[in-house]
């Protein structure tokens, strides 16, 4: 398969950042109910990364990825912070210079991909849509078919089949994966996929995952997910970012966010709920309690409330990013002490 | 003694020709979990469907104490409704959303004579208080809306368990949950079987999930609607004997990054695909297909060396040339090893014969007797 690499920005400075987000706030919503779905929210992504973002429901890990394309749905906004994609602020492009980037330079795969086509319109007619609308990238339309065509190959679809059909005519994981092909079609440097393997089957979830190791290496993408399952983290990513309630709680290099002391309490007890086929899998523990209420968060640390480590301390001051080396966690008793196999996550030991 | 067992059923939907389930036997005896495993489509669902009553099988019975259900009328068929109950995928489809949770559980106690009106505030009560909800009157005037996911997958579960059911057919409930919820609502459904010996068909797609939940049970692993293996979960899980058990086990994401990248994995374009016309449906797909497969679908047969009234049954020709994964040992070494270098703990009490070399201990088909965990 020969895919030529995504052509570069030419306003792009080669030695800077893909992706810089730096102390990020969006809110919904004005007054006393108003809520930080994303709260100073700091991330630097680097080209050629494949990003994780973690989190239960309601975390604010979506609404993250809407603000990077800058499609928070309204009465969102972002209200402070920035974030720089090539050297460009997007949080103060008018709408034109936006339209321009999203698709062409970053393009986003929504979540229940299955309901993003067209039910009357083929999988065709609907990429010559997106090519009529975005001329400049490639130098003629039966070129952008073409590569459409190499797309769905590196996707393990037929093109032939894929582009004469009709979105109800296609399984749930093959959607995905035209959806995936879509989104790739005007050769963005940034891909980002809302919880690309939530509604899948172990199979199509297999598939998906495989494709996306594949796109990364081939293309010379860089990617950023969401999802809430930690498996998949572990297969795909090679950097996670967990959010806890509008928070960053930890971020750092995936070996690093599954091992070791220097890690958030969350992130361990997200880890050791999730029944796995190993035998690990059958001493998993649920978290207790959820998510707080945006509307209502707990003073201090919010993890605070269902964390087992929490001291007086943590219900006061609410925790920064503790960064050693490029990993950051924010706890203030895992900042503390990283002294032997003492922060391990209560709830875990008394089953040992 | 209340048996359902599934006799010789094939089923299709009349809108269309295709078969969605072919020649399905099974047995769930009382107090037994019962695991359906499969890809989406295979029909794990619809198998379900009939288990509870709601589809009639196009051929073959289902027989609940050996009568079939469907020729069942009157008071029995009343009592066998009450004792076959259903708990759905979708926590925010299976509850009437213009009805209380009051208004939704009160309707089956009252006509299967569970609870009186006098009693029947109390009884809902008391089931909120059994499934982990808020046991308050207030509570119980909620509507759907004002519940997250856990909360109203519980009171499906409420609903359920409150007409004393010997048998829940559980369609992918934790599937829709967040991964923190999903332990707990399983916790929630053992410690019911645990209480109340109920037997459970508990269809899933996730191995981890089922392994978690039907310990010591049987788990039966469907393929375009055929039962391909069946057998107890954790010699299913531990030494697969059909390849297509190999391929589902092989494809789940292991929460380790290290073991992710170790692992050597079959193509991708051997994932998914249609079913074979002649012999064996899933020999296109087959990593060790053979020219013998082509020729008939072997039927689901005890493999070599099972015995027991219920043996372990494959529809492979060859169930001993399937491998046994070697990542699901290499974990219990690193495990160990762990375990080791902590000095933490004696957990590791499980059989030890099988914690060889992973390297080692690859190729045979080895029958190990299973453990009964927890």
């Amino acid at each position: 398969m020969t895919i030529t690499t995504p052509r570069v920005a030419p306003t792009a400075s080669r030695s800077a950042s893909l992706l810089k987000v730096d102390d990020l706030t969006v809110q919904f919503g004005r007054g006393p109910g108003q809520v930080k779905a994303v709260e100073e929210v700091s991330l630097t992504l680097e080209r050629g990364e494949l990003c994780a973002l973690v989190g239960e429901s309601g975390c604010g890990k979506s609404t993250l990825a809407y603000a990077l394309m800058g499609i928070v749905p309204p009465p969102g906004k972002v209200v402070g912070g920035t974030i720089e994609f090539q050297g460009n602020p997007i949080t103060s492009m008018s709408k034109n210079q936006l339209n321009k980037l999203r698709g062409a330079e970053m393009s986003m795969v929504f979540q229940g991909a299955m309901n993003a086509f067209n039910p009357v319109l083929t999988i065709g007619t609907q990429v010559d849509h997106i090519l009529e609308a975005h001329p400049d990238v490639h130098p003629t339309k039966q070129a952008g078919r073409q590569y459409f065509a190499e797309l769905l190959s590196l996707v393990q679809l037929s093109p032939e089949r894929i582009v004469k059909s009709f979105e109800s005519q296609l399984s749930g994981g093959m959607k995905q994966r035209v959806a995936i092909a879509v989104a790739l079609l005007l050769k963005p440097a940034l891909l980002i996929l809302d919880e690309p393997t939530t509604a899948l089957d172990v199979l199509n979830q297999r598939m998906v995952i495989e494709i996306l190791k594949d796109l990364h290496r081939e293309l010379d993408l860089t990617i950023i997910f969401v999802t809430h399952d930690l498996a998949v983290v572990a297969e795909l990513a090679t950097k996670v970012a967990v959010m806890y309630a509008g928070r960053l709680v930890e971020v750092g290099d995936v070996d690093a966010i599954f091992a070791g002391e220097f890690r958030h309490p969350y992130v361990k007890a997200l880890i050791s709920a999730i029944p796995s086929v190993l035998e690990a899998g059958l001493t998993v523990k649920p978290i207790g309690g959820q998510v707080p209420n945006l509307a209502q968060l707990p003073p201090g640390c919010r993890f605070a409330p269902r964390c087992g480590l929490a001291e007086p301390h943590c219900t006061e001051v609410e925790p920064a990013l503790t960064v050693r080396g490029d990993h950051g966690v924010a706890c203030h008793v895992i900042a503390r002490e990283t002294g032997p196999d003492t922060t391990t996550f209560p709830s875990s030991k008394e089953d040992a | 003694m209340s048996t359902l067992s599934v006799r010789d059923v094939t089923h299709s939907y009349p809108t269309s020709p295709r078969r969605v389930l072919t020649d399905v036997n099974l047995e769930i005896p009382e107090g037994e979990m019962v695991a359906i495993v499969g890809e989406s489509g295979c029909g794990k669902t619809t198998l379900g469907r009939l288990i509870s009553g709601l589809h009639q099988p196009s051929e073959g019975t289902i027989e609940f104490n050996g009568k079939d259900i469907n020729s069942l009328r009157g008071g029995e068929r009343k009592q066998w409704r009450r004792r076959v109950q259903m708990v759905h995928q979708d926590p925010y489809g299976s509850l009437n959303p213009g009805l209380t949770l009051a208004g939704t559980l009160a309707p089956g106690l009252l006509v299967h004579k569970v609870a009186t009106h006098r009693t029947v505030e109390r009884t809902m009560i008391d089931l909120l208080q059994q499934v982990g909800l808020d046991a308050t009157p207030a509570f119980l005037n909620r509507y759907p809306h004002q519940l997250s996911g856990g909360q109203r997958q519980r009171v499906s579960i409420a609903r359920a368990i409150g007409l004393e059911p010997d048998l829940i057919v559980a369609d992918e409930v934790t599937s829709m949950l967040d991964v923190s919820m999903r332990v707990a609502i399983l916790d929630l459904l053992i410690k019911f079987r645990q209480e109340r010996g109920l037997g459970y068909a508990f269809i899933s797609h996730d191995f981890g999930v089922v392994r978690y939940f039907a310990r010591g049970g049987r788990i039966a692993v469907m393929f375009f609607g055929r039962i391909v293996e069946e057998g107890p979960v954790d010699e299913v899980i531990i030494s697969p004997a059909h390849p297509y058990t190999r391929m589902l086990l092989e494809s789940i994401p292991i929460p380790d990054p290290v073991l992710a990248r170790e692992r050597h994995l079959d193509q991708a374009e051997r994932l998914i695909g249609t079913p074979a016309q002649k012999g064996c449906v899933f020999a296109n797909r087959c990593p060790m297909v053979q020219p013998e497969c082509r020729t008939a679908m072997p039927p689901l047969a005890p493999t070599p060396g099972a015995s027991g009234d219920r043996p372990r049954r494959s529809a492979c020709l060859f169930p001993e040339r399937v491998e046994p994964l070697t990542h699901v040992q290499k974990e219990r070494v690193l495990k160990e090893h762990h375990v080791a270098t902590v000095g933490g703990g004696q957990r590791d009490d499980r059989p030890g014969n099988r914690d060889v070399d992973p390297g080692l201990g690859g190729s045979s088909g080895d029958q190990e007797p299973s453990e009964q965990v927890g």
